[in-house]
């Protein structure tokens, strides 16, 4: 049987924006599907150009973090995103979401793909692991 | 030990050894030694879980203080 992650993130920090990359990435690397699903305000992290921020007043330190990782070789959110992409991780923005959010598909990152939970809900069951990050 | 290539993630952190990992045996043939040379205190677990899940074989692992060299057989 194949091994398959699914993830769920439903905030849009850059601690939560990072986490299902990373691990999104590592499963990917060994061989697994993965699907991550974005809801509420984890939607935001798939539109163009988004620039993630740590948590409050921690905001302003979201630079230097960025800095460190990097210089342990950990690419920032694009990078790292592209990162994904590239190993063939899937990502779906949550239809619903969109509409609350007034996302327009025309906002999202190309290689998005929109999904309702139902649809979600069935790759999550067939699943080995699921994930909630958020 | 014998090898037939090297890659050397020292520097790199968890997960990035196991990333580059992954990209360099795709490009290795079946039956090829691939040494990774790393200095990540995660790797010592993570690449054995890798092998393991991906179906290639650790054939060997040396330590030289804080760097870790691994052997894989690419499957």
């Amino acid at each position: 049987m194949t091994d398959r992650l699914s993830m769920v993130v439903c905030e849009g920090t850059f601690d939560k924006a990072m986490m299902p990359l990373i691990l999104g990435t590592t499963a990917a690397s060994m061989g697994s599907e993965v699907n991550v699903f974005y809801t509420f305000f984890g939607t935001k992290l798939l539109t163009k150009g988004v620039k993630p921020k740590l948590p409050g007043m921690m905001r302003f330190f979201t630079g230097m973090i960025v800095g460190r990782m990097k210089k342990m070789g950990i690419p920032d959110y694009e990078g790292m995103m592209n990162q994904a992409m590239e190993l063939g991780v899937n990502f779906y923005a949550c239809s619903t979401t969109l509409g609350l959010m007034g996302i327009k598909e025309g906002d999202l990152r190309p290689g998005v793909k929109v999904l309702g939970a139902a649809a979600f809900l069935k790759m999550a069951q067939e699943s080995n692991v699921s994930l909630f990050i958020g | 030990m014998d090898k037939n290539a090297t890659l050397d993630a020292k520097g790199l952190m968890c997960p990035m050894p196991i990333v580059g990992l992954a990209k360099k045996a795709k490009e290795m043939k079946s039956g090829q030694v691939l040494e990774l040379l790393s200095d990540d205190v995660g790797a010592r677990e993570d690449v054995p879980a890798w092998c393991s899940r991906t179906g290639n074989q650790l054939i060997g692992t040396e330590e030289e203080g804080k760097l870790l060299k691994f052997y894989i057989r690419i499957k």
